[in-house]
C-alpha cells in the first residue's frame, strides 16, 4: 500500500495569501521546524522552488517559453521556366528557389532548384536526347527544441549575468534552454544533386524502336558542426568545444535497354516492350569529430585537426540490381484489351542464395459501351477491368542478409583497444517478397461524362513480408531481417467525379473519393503450439507477442490493456486488490483474477490505421475569372497512444513544466486523466493511454483570379493568374496532442499568396 | 546532310553498349560487397579476431559500474546495507508491492538490468567458444588462452545471474537465428558447469597481463567464489590459496599518488582511482579501466560512486537557520563531494554500528567525512562557512538523503562530471580473496583457519586480532561489509549463503521454502533499520518480504519466448506455467 507522507499536513503546499478561514499565517509557517522569516519565500521552499525560480517570482520576471519558441514563418516560391525549340532539337530549361521557414524559431530550409532537357533529331532514325536536373538544398539552420520548451519553467531565466544563454534556466539540470543550439551551434548542412538521364532512340526496321538510356545520379552532402562552450554539447559533455564534420557522396547509376515494337495489323494492335537494366548504387561517407580545442575554439568546425580527441569513422555502401522484362500489350477491335508481362528483378541485398525472383502479370480490360449490344442513353462510357499480378518489394538494408560485427573501444592504461562484437544476425534465406493482387474495377460515365465513377475492388496476399523481427531479449540480439509469412489485404476505393452546374458563368465540379482497407495476417512463422481453449486442445500457429503480430488480426492492431478510467477515493480498497491506489490508471480484468497479466488481460482495442479515408475536393469557377477550391479529407476509426498522461516519470514533476493537464486529485476525482504518481508496476507488460485519431479536416481552400485576356495581351502576356489559399484551415478532432496526423508534432496552417504569368 | 560513312560508327556504338552490358547478366553482379563493417567470416579467422571479441568481454565488465544506477549499486539498494534511497516515486522502496516482472517503476530496474546485460555479454563468449575450432591453430596455448579468456567472462555473468535470479537458462552456444525455445536450467547444474569450465581455463590464462585483462588470479579468485557457492569447500580453499601464493600481497605501506602526505593511510592510498592499476599495487587482481584522455567511447561518462552513495548534501532542503538554503551546488565543497543523490542510501548498519572506531582505518577520520564536516557554502547564506545544523531542517526525516556520514574514501573521484570522475574501479582484489577462504573454513568448521585470514585483512587495516570463537557467518560478513563496501555485489553474496544453508537444511532454512524463508530476508530485517521501521520517504514506505531475495525474470523475457518455457521465481505472478527445470548441461 502506497502511503502519503505523514510528516505533512492540509494546506502545507498552500499559497499562505489564500488560507482558508481558521488557519493564521503564524499557524501555517509553524507546520515547518525552521519557517523561513519571509513568508512568501517559505511557501516558494515548500514547494521545492529553486533559487533561481524564487528570485524570478518575487520580482515578476520570468519567460514566455512558447512565444521565444513559436513563431510565424514566412515561406517563398519562385519559379521561371521556358520551353520552345524548332522542327529538330526541342529544349525546356527552368529555375526555381523556395525558402521556407517553419513554425518554430530558427527551422528554415532553402533549396535552388534547375532543369535542362534537350532532344535532338540528329537523322530520321536516331534521336539523342538529355534530361538533367541539378539542386541546391540548404539546411543548416537549427530549430530550437521543443520538447525542451514544454518542461521549461516560466519563472526560468533565458540568460546568465555574462549576458550568454542559461543552460538550466531554473537550475535544474533536467530542464535544458530551449535555444541553445539554435543560437550557438554552428551548422553547415547542404546537399548538391545531378539527377540526369542520357538516352538515345534508334528507330530500326520492322517498327521496333530500341531506346538506350544512361540514367546516373550524384550527390553531394555536407554536414558540418560545431558547438562552443557556451552550449551544452560543447561545454559539458564534452569540454572545451566539440566539432563534427560528415562529407558523404552518392554515385547511383542505372542503363536502361528496351525495345519497343508497336503494330496494327488488321483488327488487331500490338505493342510489345522488352527491357534489360543493370543498376548499382554506391555511397562513400567520411566522419571526424573532435573536442577540447587549444589554444581556442575560433576555427569552428574549419580545424578539426586542433582537438585533443578525435574519432574517425567510414561507412561505403555498395548494392547492385539488375531486371528482365518482357511486356505485351494487345487491343482487339479496340474493345479489348489484354496486357501480359513478366519481369525477373535480382538485388544483391538478399544474399547469395535467393537474390532473384519473378513476377508475372495479367490484365484484361473491356470497353462495353463500344459493345453492339450496349445501348444506353445514361451511360456513356462503361469499362470494366479485372488484373492479376505478383509485384515485388525490396526495402531492407543494403546489407540485411549478413552478419555484421561492431566496434567497441576499450583500454588498458597506456593503449586503446579496439573490441568487436556480433551485432546483427545473418540471414541468408531472406527472399524478396512478393504481393499476389487481383483487381477488379469499373470506370463509369453517365450523362456524357457528366458523372465519372471508378470502382475498384482488390484483394493482395503479401507472401514472405519483409520485417523487422524482434528477437527475446535473452539472445542478445535486439532483431533480425526476416520474411514473415502471409499477410492479405483487402479493400475498395471509389472515386465519384461529377459536373454538378456548368453554365457559362458558373462552374461546379465535385470529386469524392472514399477507401477503405482491411488486412489480416494469415501466417506468421510457421511455429504451432497446442493450446487449451474451452476445455478442447488446439492446434494453432504461435503469434508474435513481441511484435504485436496475431494470427487473423490486421498488423496495425492494437492489442493492450483496455484502461476504463481511473480508480476513485471510493473504489480504494478494490484497487488495493490490485496493488494501486486512487489516483492510479483502472483497467478491465479480463478473468477477475485482480492480477493484471500480459497473456490474460490484454485485449484487441483497436487499431493504429485509419478504417476509412474519405476526401471530398470541390471546384468552382465563377463571374468568368475566378475559381476556387476546396478539399476536406477525414482520416477515420483510428487510435492512437499518447505517453504524456501516463505519469510515471522518474522525474519529479516539481522541477519542470509540463502540460495543463486537470490530473486526479483527491479534490479534483479525474476519470480521465490518472494523478501525478500514478502506477504502471502491477501492469505486467506495461500500458498505454489510447485517444481516438479520426479527423476531418479543411485541408486546402484556394480561390484564384485569372486576369481578363484584353488586359494581359498588351503585356504580351498569355497567361497571367494570382491565387491565394489557406493549407490545413482546419480540423475537427479528439485527438490530444499536437496533431492527429503527425501525432506528436506541431502541424501549421499556412497561409499563401501567389502570382503565376506566362509569356 | 549527314554522310552515311560517319553514321557506320555512330550505330555502333548503341550496339557496342548493348553487348556489354549484356556480359554482366550474371550471379556475380549480385553479391553483396560489405565495405565499411565486418561480418564474422572474415574477422574471427585468427587470434586478433578473437583477441577483439575478448576485448569486448573485458569492457562489459564495466557495466557493473559508471552509472547513478549500476548494477552494483543495485546489489547495495537491496541488501542489509542499504536502500534506493531517491525521492522519486520511480524509484523503489516498496519492493513487495512495487517489484513485478514487469519492473520496479523506474531506473533501478531489478528484473531487467543485470538480466539484459549479463545475457548480452554471455553472447559474445558463446561466439567465441563456438568459432574457437574452426580456425587452426599452429600454437595450442594460444587457442587455450581464448577460450579460457571467454570462460572466465561467462562464468563471471553466470555467476552473477544464479545469485539474483536462482535458476536461469543456460545459453552455451551461438545464437545463429531466431531461438524461442529456451528452457530454465537449475543454478545448480549451471554451477557445476562453470565451475567445470573455470577449472580447465585457469590452467591457461597468463599469470599477469595488462590492466583490464584477466588473469590466473583473477580465475581462481572467480573459481573459489564459485566453488563456494556451489558447497565445494575444498576446491575453493584451493583456488583461493592459488591466488594468495600469487603476485600478489596485500598492500601494508604507503604509495602511488598522496603517499607524501601525512594526513592519509594507506588504506586511503588503495582506493586513489590512480592508485588501482599502479604498479606499486600488488593488491589488485582484477579491474576496470577508465581514463580522462581516453578517446570518446573508451571512456565512460563519469564514475558515479559519488551520486551513488554520498547524501544530497548540496539540496535546496538542507537549510540554514533561516530557513533558507544553505547549499549551493558549485564551489570547492561541491567538486570535492560531488552531486551526490544517495541511490544507494547506506544503512546505520553500516555507517555507524560495525565500527571499532579507534582501531579501524576504514573507518577513520581522514578516509570519513562525517555529516557534520560538511559546512554550509551558500555565500549569501547568513550561515555560510558554519558545519551543518541538523536543527535546520524542515523536518528530522529529511536527513534521511541529505545529511549522512560517508566513506568519502571509497567515492572520491575528482574530476569534470558531477556525478563523480573517470577512474579505475577494482573487481577483485586480494582482501577479497583472504575473505573467501576464511568464509570457506568456516563453513567446513575450521574456525582456526578463519580467523587466521581474517586476521590479515583486520591488521593491515589496524583493527584488533579476533579468536577463533569470534568466527560466524555475521561476523564474516560484518568484515566484508568493513572491507568490500562498494565493491562487491553485497546481494548476490548473501543469497550465495543463503543458498548455502538452504541446501544444508541449516538454522531451519531449505530449498523446498526458500522463497517464504531464507538468511537474506532475516539478515536484512535484522540489520537494516529502514525496513525494520518501513521508514516512509516520498509516497512510498520501505518494506520487502521472503520471497524478493530472489529478483523476478523479467516478463517479456518469458512472454516473448513463445516455442519453450522460461519459469518465473516464487513470489511473482507468473509462476502458473512452471516447469522442473532442467537439471543436465551438455
Amino acid at each position: 500500500m502506497i502511503q502519503t507522507n505523514p510528516n505533512t499536513v492540509d494546506y502545507y503546499f498552500h499559497n499562505p495569501d489564500d488560507l482558508p478561514s481558521g488557519i493564521s499565517k503564524e499557524e501555517w509557517l509553524n507546520y515547518n521546524n525552521n519557517p523561513n522569516a519571509d513568508i512568501t519565500k517559505e511557501w516558494l521552499n515548500r514547494l521545492l522552488f529553486f533559487p533561481a525560480e524564487v528570485e524570478n517570482y518575487i520580482a515578476g520576471t520570468g519567460v514566455n517559453w512558447y512565444d521565444e519558441v513559436i513563431q510565424k514563418g514566412l515561406r517563398q516560391n519562385y519559379d521561371i521556366s521556358l520551353s520552345g525549340g524548332s522542327e529538330r532539337a526541342k529544349y525546356y530549361w527552368s529555375l526555381g528557389y523556395t525558402d521556407n521557414e517553419g513554425i518554430i524559431v530558427g527551422d528554415e530550409f532553402s533549396t535552388i532548384r534547375s532543369r535542362l532537357n534537350l532532344d535532338a533529331e540528329i537523322t530520321d532514325w536516331l534521336t539523342v536526347g538529355v534530361n538533367t536536373q541539378f539542386a541546391n538544398r540548404d539546411e543548416s539552420a537549427v530549430a530550437a527544441n521543443v520538447e525542451q520548451m514544454l518542461i521549461s519553467s516560466p519563472f526560468g531565466s533565458m540568460y546568465n549575468e555574462d549576458g550568454t544563454l542559461k543552460w538550466f534556466p531554473n537550475d535544474y539540470q533536467g530542464g535544458q534552454n530551449p535555444l541553445i543550439n539554435h543560437k550557438y551551434q554552428d551548422r553547415l548542412s547542404t546537399t548538391n544533386s545531378l539527377f540526369g538521364v542520357i538516352y538515345s532512340e534508334l528507330k530500326l526496321p520492322f517498327g521496333i524502336n530500341y531506346r538506350l538510356s544512361y540514367q546516373p545520379r550524384l550527390s553531394f552532402t555536407k554536414d558540418h558542426n560545431f558547438w562552443d562552450s557556451r552550449t551544452i554539447n560543447g561545454g559539458r559533455t564534452h569540454i572545451n568545444g566539440y566539432g563534427t564534420r560528415e562529407d558523404s557522396q552518392m554515385y547511383e547509376w542505372m542503363v536502361d535497354n528496351l525495345i519497343k515494337w508497336n503494330r496494327k495489323i488488321g483488327l488487331h494492335h500490338f505493342d510489345v516492350t522488352l527491357l534489360y537494366n543493370i543498376e548499382k548504387f554506391r555511397n562513400w561517407s567520411s566522419f571526424q569529430s573532435g573536442e577540447d580545442f587549444s589554444p581556442n575554439q575560433n576555427l569552428s568546425f574549419h580545424g578539426l585537426q586542433f582537438s585533443a580527441n578525435d574519432v574517425i569513422r567510414n561507412d561505403d555502401n555498395e548494392s547492385t540490381g539488375d531486371a528482365l522484362m518482357a511486356r505485351l500489350n494487345y487491343t482487339l477491335l479496340d474493345k479489348y484489351l489484354l496486357t501480359a508481362s513478366l519481369r525477373r528483378d535480382g538485388y544483391s541485398a538478399f544474399g547469395q542464395k535467393n537474390p532473384r525472383a519473378t513476377f508475372p502479370a495479367l490484365a484484361f480490360a473491356w470497353k462495353i459501351d463500344e459493345e453492339q449490344f450496349f445501348s444506353s442513353n445514361l451511360i456513356n462510357n462503361l469499362k470494366l477491368r479485372l488484373s492479376w499480378g505478383i509485384n515485388g518489394n525490396r526495402e531492407i538494408g543494403r546489407y540485411a542478409a549478413l552478419a555484421s560485427l561492431s566496434q567497441n573501444l576499450y583500454s588498458n592504461g597506456s593503449q586503446v583497444l579496439v573490441g568487436v562484437f556480433n551485432s546483427s544476425l545473418a540471414n541468408p534465406n531472406l527472399v524478396w517478397e512478393k504481393t499476389k493482387a487481383y483487381n477488379v474495377g469499373l470506370d463509369l460515365g453517365i450523362l456524357h461524362n457528366r458523372i465519372n465513377v471508378t470502382l475498384d475492388a482488390y484483394q493482395m496476399t503479401t507472401l514472405d513480408l519483409l520485417m523487422q523481427r524482434n528477437l527475446p531479449s535473452i539472445t542478445g540480439f535486439d532483431n533480425i531481417t526476416t520474411n514473415l509469412g502471409e499477410l492479405e489485404n483487402r479493400g475498395i476505393e471509389l472515386g465519384i467525379a461529377t459536373e454538378n452546374i456548368n453554365k457559362e458563368r458558373f462552374q461546379w465540379r465535385s470529386n469524392l473519393v472514399f477507401s477503405l482497407n482491411r488486412n489480416k495476417i494469415k501466417r506468421l512463422f510457421g511455429d504451432f503450439e497446442e493450446v487449451e481453449i474451452d476445455g478442447e486442445i488446439v492446434r494453432r500457429e504461435v503469434s508474435d507477442i513481441s511484435n504485436q503480430w496475431f494470427i487473423g488480426q490486421p498488423i496495425d492492431r492494437v492489442w493492450d490493456y483496455e484502461i476504463t478510467g481511473v480508480w476513485q477515493e471510493s473504489e480504494a480498497e478494490e484497487a488495493k486488490l490490485y496493488g494501486l491506489s486512487p489516483g492510479d490508471y483502472k483497467a478491465v480484468d479480463v478473468n477477475g483474477d485482480k492480477v493484471y497479466s500480459t497473456l490474460v488481460d490484454k485485449q484487441f482495442i483497436g487499431w493504429r490505421q485509419p478504417r476509412y479515408r474519405i476526401g471530398l475536393r470541390n471546384d468552382f469557377t465563377f463571374l468568368r475569372n475566378f475559381s476556387a477550391s476546396i478539399f476536406i479529407r477525414a482520416d477515420l476509426g483510428h487510435i492512437g497512444s499518447i505517453d504524456e498522461f501516463k505519469h510515471n516519470d522518474t522525474e519529479l514533476y516539481d522541477r519542470r513544466g509540463m502540460r495543463a493537464v486537470p490530473y486526479w486529485t483527491a479534490a479534483n476525482p479525474s476519470n480521465k486523466y490518472g494523478s501525478l504518481t500514478a502506477s504502471a508496476a502491477p501492469y505486467s507488460g506495461g500500458y498505454n493511454l489510447y485517444f481516438p485519431r479520426s479527423f476531418v479536416r479543411i485541408q486546402d481552400f484556394s480561390v484564384s483570379y485569372k486576369l481578363p485576356a484584353k488586359i494581359i495581351q498588351k503585356g504580351n502576356l498569355t497567361n497571367t493568374r494570382i491565387f491565394g489559399a489557406v493549407r490545413n484551415l482546419y480540423s475537427f478532432d479528439q485527438w490530444e496532442d499536437w496533431d492527429p496526423e503527425s501525432g506528436g508534432s506541431p502541424m501549421p496552417r499556412i497561409y499563401s499568396f501567389g502570382l503565376d504569368v506566362t509569356f | 546532310m549527314i554522310n552515311y560513312k560517319d553514321m557506320k560508327g555512330i550505330t555502333n556504338i548503341p550496339l557496342l553498349f548493348l553487348l556489354l552490358v549484356l556480359t554482366a547478366c550474371s550471379k556475380d553482379w549480385l553479391k553483396p560487397k560489405p565495405l565499411s563493417f565486418y561480418a564474422p567470416e572474415n574477422v574471427y579467422i585468427n587470434e586478433e579476431g578473437f583477441e577483439a571479441l575478448v576485448v569486448t568481454m573485458s569492457k562489459d565488465i564495466k557495466q557493473e559500474h559508471y552509472n547513478g544506477r549500476s548494477l552494483m549499486v543495485n546489489e547495495y539498494a537491496m541488501s542489509d546495507m542499504a536502500v534506493p534511497g531517491a525521492l522519486a516515486n520511480a524509484v523503489v522502496k516498496d519492493f513487495p508491492q512495487v517489484l513485478t516482472p514487469a519492473g520496479d517503476g523506474g531506473t533501478h530496474d531489478y528484473p531487467g538490468k543485470l538480466f539484459t546485460h549479463a545475457y548480452n555479454s554471455i553472447r559474445s563468449a558463446n561466439v567465441l567458444i563456438s568459432r574457437i575450432d574452426e580456425v587452426q591453430w599452429d600454437l595450442e596455448e594460444t587457442r587455450n588462452h581464448l577460450l579460457a579468456s571467454a570462460y572466465f567472462y561467462r562464468a563471471y555473468w553466470y555467476y552473477r545471474l544464479v545469485n539474483s535470479y536462482g535458476d536461469v537458462p543456460f545459453i552455451g552456444e551461438e545464437i545463429t537465428g531466431p531461438k524461442l525455445d529456451f528452457y530454465t536450467h537449475s543454478r545448480w547444474a549451471i554451477l557445476d558447469k562453470i565451475q567445470a569450465d573455470l577449472e580447465w581455463a585457469v590452467q591457461w590464462l597468463p599469470v599477469s597481463a595488462q590492466p583490464g585483462a584477466t588473469t590466473k588470479g583473477a580465475g581462481n579468485h572467480l573459481l573459489a567464489k564459485i566453488s563456494l557457492a556451489n558447497l565445494d569447500f575444498d576446491k575453493a580453499i584451493t583456488a583461493a590459496t592459488n591466488v594468495i601464493e600469487g603476485p600478489y600481497a596485500l598492500m601494508t605501506a604507503r604509495f602511488g599518488q598522496d603517499a607524501g602526505n601525512s594526513g592519509y593511510n594507506v588504506i586511503w592510498d588503495l582506493f586513489r582511482p590512480a592508485n588501482i592499476n599502479n604498479s606499486a599495487n600488488t593488491e589488485t587482481i582484477f579491474s576496470v579501466i577508465d581514463r580522462v584522455e581516453d578517446p570518446d567511447g573508451a571512456r565512460e561518462v563519469g564514475s558515479f560512486l559519488p551520486q551513488a552513495y554520498n547524501p544530497a548534501w548540496w539540496h535546496a532542503k538542507v537549510r540554514d537557520h533561516s530557513g533558507g538554503a544553505g547549499m549551493v551546488d558549485v564551489g570547492e565543497q561541491y567538486e570535492t563531494y560531488k552531486r551526490g543523490n544517495a541511490n544507494a542510501r547506506l544503512t546505520p548498519y553500516y555507517l555507524y554500528e560495525i565500527w571499532d572506531y579507534q582501531h579501524d582505518l576504514r573507518r577513520s577520520d581522514a578516509n570519513w567525512v562525517e555529516w557534520n564536516e560538511l559546512l554550509y557554502n551558500n555565500p549569501s547564506s547568513p550561515d555560510f562557512g558554519k558545519p551543518v545544523d541538523r536543527l535546520n531542517f524542515a523536518t528530522p526525516a529529511d536527513t534521511f538523503q541529505h545529511s549522512f556520514s560517508f566513506p568519502h574514501y571509497k567515492t572520491y573521484y575528482p574530476g569534470q562530471h558531477t556525478a563523480g570522475g573517470n577512474g579505475d574501479i577494482y573487481i577483485f582484489r586480494l582482501a577479497g580473496t583472504y575473505l573467501i577462504r576464511a568464509e570457506a573454513y568456516f563453513w567446513k568448521n575450521e574456525l582456526d583457519q578463519a580467523a587466521m585470514d581474517l586476521n590479515r585483512v583486520r591488521e593491515r587495516a589496524g583493527a584488533l586480532p579476533i579468536t577463533a570463537n569470534d568466527v560466524t557467518i555475521d561476523f564474516i560478513f560484518d568484515e566484508r561489509a568493513r572491507e568490500l563496501a562498494t565493491e562487491e555485489p553485497r546481494h548476490g553474496e548473501l543469497i550465495r549463503v543463503s543458498f548455502i544453508m538452504a541446501r544444508q537444511n541449516m538454522n531451519g532454512y531449505n530449498l523446498e521454502n526458500f522463497s517464504q524463508n531464507n538468511w537474506f530476508f532475516d539478515r536484512v530485517m535484522a540489520k537494516n533499520l529502514f525496513f525494520q521501521i518501513n521508514f516512509s520517504w516520498g509516497q512510498q514506505s520501505y518494506r520487502i518480504a521472503p520471497h524478493n531475495a530472489l529478483w523476478p525474470i523479467p516478463e517479456t523475457v518469458i512472454s516473448e519466448n513463445t516455442l519453450g518455457i522460461i519459469n518465473q521465481n516464487k513470489g511473482y505472478s507468473g509462476t502458473e506455467r512452471n516447469v522442473p527445470p532442467l537439471e543436465i548441461i551438455e
